[in-house]
């Protein structure tokens, strides 16, 4: 933070993120347009600025429904991740056991491993289990992405508390689990909420699985259910827009309020501090 | 676990360590590894469902009771159709029946209880009901009597054929049935189809393979270092103090948090060459001939979901590198400054050595996320043109579910498998032990 | 920590309640017979009505529509994915008329040869080329759906000559371009996707040429088929298609041909709503359609459409059988032609004035002709790696990298080792 910015900067910074947010203002634009002025018109404007789009958009398609599925997969699994994923990271990082490294290059290789190549025995076992188009369905796959995600940051959260809170507990006559869910747990909040927000979005954008697990419509979630407005031979960009343009709000509602927290779990890994 | 009241059972640390740890040990057992594990004993069989002699993992010679007793039944049937348009098959067709049925009764002598088998199946059938038990369907049978089998099926399939030479037309085509249904039956005896590593050097031999895997290493190569160099350079730009640091902070985290099939589809409109505005602009400027090469030719493609996945994934690059940035002390900068290090010789002497491991991190949690990239090109482009933007998890899914070859499907997921473990193996060496370092001791 | 359990219990305990409560939502009731019954998107709202009529009429049984992809490809692997799991969830489906060959040797639907004999139905009373489409090694394993057929189109107000033949639309295209605004004479589909294969087949088999045989032979180099393909890559290359053609597909043309653009273009009956639709076409009331011409050995319109199959691990056989039946008997399809402006596969049905008033395609006589004279593509359990070395190779001669001679020569020898390796 050393130096002052000037004009120059801030016109550099405006054309940054105009080109960033490019893409989101051109399909909030065509939204707006009615459908006849969508095809072979590069008009910023249009005159006849209409919300038909919009109505279409939620009238052809559950798109709220997707919304609410995707919602309650990603909730779900932030849970159940965040508190498997809790207790391993709290025993990796102050517990004397042995094989850390192990587990903890496990949980590594385990977030490296392609989707692709569990698809199918994943695909067959979530079938016999009877779970296809269900919510539970699609939070166990989705723990394979989600839990390895979450240890290897929550890890990083809990080695930076002080070991001497600890110390000063288990004098008290403390038990360890007591230290870890009184002492450290809620000390290590802010970091396990940051976690949950990564965890959230990973679950929340997740696209193999919930193409090939949900094939019912009432069960889809967002990524797979906005391909669903194309037909045949022709795709309504109109819909479409309006459809991404509703879908966006949320993550841009998650991002403005807890854009300091993501940038803190994002970086967690990769810098020393 | 336990009650605090009985304190007898405490869990001292280590053990608590244990319990604490299990349940993810477990998880990932089950849900990854198992599965990973099945795909690598699947891809040493040569698996394919849409083949019904192949489509499952079939370790010793056996008989698809279902399929034989289903085209056992069709035969017959044909046969019918066949007396009711040609009156002089009647020695043939007589002579196909004396075979299938002296095969069948010494199939149904080979095993103890098959006869009941068989009947149960038919019986099934007859309901069209499906036959999934395998304990019920399948049974292994003596390589004798398969020999004979085939070799009777032949001989029939044969005088069958012959006998189309000179049939009345309305029996041209229940002959064309019976031959091909005759030579069907065949399908019933599964063959052993271990076939060990010939997955493997058959898909490494195959041009489609490599260029699926040169198209994956360019496009992790080409879109991870381009957001390595734009993401340092605002990075570096935004390294200050101004206003609007949150709102731009989160305007660039907003592409980075939607979900990647969105954004594909997006990009979809953007470049299509009837009406997107990404594709009509770069016409207008001259950088492409038409908009229409964007989605409809090889290089055009691929630059279309590289631009895309940059687009993505810089702004999310750029506040990596700018974490590790603010750590550097401002201190070594004046201690440059006074020794006449210009802001060249500063970047390269402080700037980057303090932040290599950040970058190192930063690139190889990218690398991995690019080398299996799927999403991203399965919906901007499907792969195509020609399949000039397939990346090997593309491949590997159309492999699987596409042309159903399991076998193979499964033989590159594990190639893809074991190129990011290598690729990441290289990288942890670079970073050594700053990787684990945060996370086990301080 | 008595409290912290009870959370986690609680939390874990919602999770899955909330879970299981969800799944159980969509049990069958009372004694009904319940079939899932999946299709592509439908906009037109004719699958509900469908649907409800077939309640109507069988109230003891219960169709719960499942809505799938509609682009054929993602479709195709969401079945497969289904059925390769035996997975009973999907009873009655409709099918892309390309994958009846492969589902059947893959034993993921069920033959309905018994079935149709058991209850007599009529299979010529159907278009053959769409029963000849369900058809694979001696079984049926779908019943006709809707039928589509490559058709020309043509702009009234600049001409009322339709070409009958190749070499004519040669000409005429290259007479009456520029017209009106119309910079190009002809339109068709040459982008390197499935569509380059319907537009290849309806070349080839006008001049004679085949693909497979009837048993499933390689018999794509042929002197015919070289003399089709060489008119395919002549009109691909001429100067009154645009220069950009080949990367054409059906929503190009659409756009194009609407927007006023070209005389002639080649596309399915389905663009005739839209081109005739103000909000969205500068040529409504312009627009005519007609068979696509013919080579040496007459008209060849490619069939496109959909069937309908049953799933083999399906639990109501029956109950889907009679929904199957109905949907492709003459009351359903007219349901589906009247709603859904779908064209029926049931030849009689073009004589119904309520059918032909439903749309200019249906009441057309070149439609009824090229639907009579339709062409499926080739019938092989391999059909999406037969269709991709189409794809490539043709791409390739059109694009003058090769020629055709070479072209179906490397289509011969790829096919050849592809069919091979399944069928050893």
């Amino acid at each position: 933070m050393t130096k002052r910015a000037g004009i120059g900067f801030y016109i550099l910074l405006i054309i940054f993120v105009f080109l960033v947010m490019f893409p989101f203002i051109w399909v909030f634009l065509t939204s707006i347009k009615p459908q006849g002025e969508i095809f072979s018109s590069f008009q910023w404007f249009s005159s006849n600025m209409t919300f038909e789009n919009y109505a279409s958009a939620l009238e052809t398609r559950p798109l709220l429904l997707y919304m609410l599925n995707s919602f309650v997969v990603a909730t779900l699994t932030t849970i159940i991740s965040i508190i498997v994923a809790s207790f391993t990271a709290y025993a990796v990082t102050r517990l004397p056991i042995k094989f850390k490294g192990l587990i903890l290059g496990l949980v590594l290789a385990a977030s490296m491993f392609p989707q692709i190549a569990v698809l199918s025995p994943i695909f067959n076992f979530v079938t016999d289990a009877g779970l296809r188009n269900s919510y539970l369905g699609l939070v166990i796959p989705y723990i394979t992405i989600s839990l390895p995600l979450a240890i290897w940051i929550l890890s990083t959260f809990f080695i930076k508390i002080p070991l001497s809170l600890e110390e000063s507990a288990k004098l008290d006559g403390a038990t360890p689990f007591q230290t870890f869910r009184k002492i450290i747990f809620p000390l290590a909040a802010p970091g396990v909420f940051t976690t949950a927000i990564l965890v959230f979005i990973a679950a929340w954008n997740e696209y193999l699985f919930a193409l090939t697990i949900n094939t019912e419509d009432s069960w889809r979630t967002i990524p797979v259910g906005i391909s669903f407005y194309q037909s045949q031979f022709s795709v309504p960009w109109g819909d479409i827009t309006a459809a991404t343009v509703i879908v966006t709000i949320p993550i841009v509602v998650l991002v403005l309020l807890f854009q300091r927290r993501i940038v803190a779990g994002l970086t967690s890994g990769s810098v020393k501090e | 676990m336990k009650q605090p009241k009985k304190r007898r059972f405490q869990l001292n640390e280590r053990q608590l360590g244990y319990a604490m740890v299990a349940p993810s040990i477990i998880l990932i057992a089950v849900i990854i590894i198992w599965p990973i594990l099945l795909s690598a004993w699947n891809s040493l069989f040569d698996y394919r469902l849409n083949d019904p002699s192949k489509a499952e993992r079939i370790t010793s010679l056996s008989i698809n009771l279902e399929t034989y007793a289903d085209n056992r039944y069709l035969v017959y049937d044909t046969m019918e159709a066949v007396r009711d348009t040609m009156p002089g098959a009647e020695s043939t067709l007589d002579n196909i029946t004396s075979a299938l049925d002296e095969q069948h009764e010494t199939l149904l002598k080979t095993d103890e209880g098959l006869a009941d088998r068989y009947e149960e199946v038919n019986t099934m059938l007859e309901n069209y009901q499906p036959v999934n038990d395998d304990d019920l369907r399948l049974t292994e049978i003596p390589e004798a009597w398969t020999d004979g089998f085939t070799a009777a099926l032949d001989e029939q399939t044969a005088a069958v054929q012959a006998l189309r030479e000179d049939a009345p037309e309305g029996a041209v085509q229940p002959l064309t049935d019976l031959e091909s249904q005759l030579s069907n039956t065949k399908n019933a005896v599964l063959e052993p189809n271990f076939v060990g590593v010939k997955n493997y050097t058959e898909y490494l031999g195959n041009g489609r393979t490599w260029t699926a895997m040169l198209n994956t290493l360019l496009f992790t190569v080409v879109t991870v270092g381009v957001e390595l160099a734009i993401g340092m350079l605002v990075a570096l730009l935004i390294n200050r103090v101004f206003i609007g640091r949150g709102l731009v902070r989160a305007a660039v985290l907003v592409p980075w948090a939607i979900p990647t099939a969105v954004a594909a589809m997006m990009w979809t409109f953007l470049f299509d060459g009837q009406s997107g505005i990404m594709a009509y602009y770069m016409a207008q400027l001259g950088i492409i001939d038409d908009p229409g090469v964007l989605l409809s030719t090889g290089a055009g493609g691929m630059f279309s979901v590289m631009f895309a996945d940059i687009w993505k994934t810089t702004p999310y690059m750029a506040l990596l590198l700018l974490a590790g940035l603010q750590t550097i002390p401002r201190s070594l900068y004046e201690a440059a400054a006074v020794d006449g290090a210009n802001k060249f010789q500063q970047f390269f002497s402080i700037t980057l050595p303090m932040i290599r491991s950040a970058i190192l991190v930063a690139v190889l949690f990218r690398a991995l996320d690019a080398f299996r990239v799927f999403d991203l090109i399965y919906v901007l482009t499907g792969g195509g043109p020609a399949n000039s933007t397939e990346s090997i998890s593309v491949y590997a899914y159309k492999l699987l579910f596409e042309q159903q070859n399991f076998g193979a499907g499964s033989a590159l997921s594990v190639i893809v498998f074991l190129s990011v473990a290598l690729l990441s193996t290289i990288f942890i060496k670079l970073i050594g032990s700053d990787l684990f370092s945060g996370r086990l001791k301080q | 920590m008595k409290r912290g359990f009870l959370m986690v219990a609680l939390l874990a305990g919602l999770g899955l309640a909330g879970c299981s409560a969800f799944t159980s939502g969509d049990g069958a009731s009372d004694d009904k017979v319940q079939i899932t019954y999946a299709r592509g998107t439908d906009t037109t709202g004719a699958t509900d009505i469908l649907v409800k009529e077939f309640e109507k009429e069988h109230p003891d049984i219960d169709v719960v529509v499942r809505e799938m992809p509609s682009d054929s490809g993602q479709s195709h692997n969401q079945y497969v994915t289904m059925f390769s799991g035996r997975s009973p969830e999907v009873d009655v489906f409709d099918a892309d008329i390309v994958w009846s060959a492969e589902f059947g040797q893959a034993n993921y639907v069920l033959p309905l040869d018994r079935l149709i004999e058991r209850d007599q139905i009529n299979m010529d009373a159907y278009f053959p080329a769409t029963v000849e489409a369900g058809r694979y090694n001696g079984r049926q394993y779908a019943m006709p759906g809707y039928a589509d057929a490559g058709l020309l189109y043509y702009r009234t107000d600049i001409t009322d000559q339709v070409p009958k033949t190749w070499d004519e639309l040669e000409q005429l295209a290259q007479e009456n371009m520029g017209k009106e605004g119309a910079e190009f004479g002809y339109l068709m589909q040459a982008a390197q996707y499935e569509g380059i294969v319907t537009n290849a087949i309806e070349y080839i088999y006008s001049y004679g040429g085949q693909v497979l045989d009837a048993n499933g032979n390689v018999v794509i180099n042929s002197p015919e088929a070289i003399e089709g393909l060489n008119k395919m890559i002549d009109i691909a290359n001429s100067n009154f298609v645009p220069n950009n053609v080949l990367n054409f597909k059906e929503i190009d043309t659409e756009s194009s041909f609407n927007e006023g653009n070209a005389v002639y273009a080649r596309n399915w009956p389905y663009m005739n709503d839209t081109a005739n639709d103000e909000n969205v076409s500068k040529v409504a009331g312009n627009v005519g359609i007609a068979t696509i011409p013919a080579g040496t050995a007459g008209n060849a319109s490619a069939l496109g459409g959909w069937m309908r199959m049953i799933n083999r691990y399906s639990d109501e056989v029956e109950a889907s059988w009679t929904f199957v039946k109905w949907m492709s008997g003459e009351k359903g399809q007219k349901i589906s032609a009247l709603e859904g402006g779908k064209a029926p596969t049931i030849e009689a049905l073009y004589d119904d004035k309520e059918i032909t008033d439903v749309s200019a395609v249906l009441a057309s006589e070149d439609f009824y002709n090229s639907l009579q004279n339709a062409i499926p593509r080739p019938i092989t359990p391999i059909y999406p790696e037969i269709s991709d070395i189409m794809q490539i190779e043709i791409s390739r001669a059109l694009a003058g990298e090769i020629t055709a001679e070479e072209a179906v020569k490397r289509m011969e020898t790829k096919m050849q080792a592809a069919l091979e390796s399944v069928n050893q």
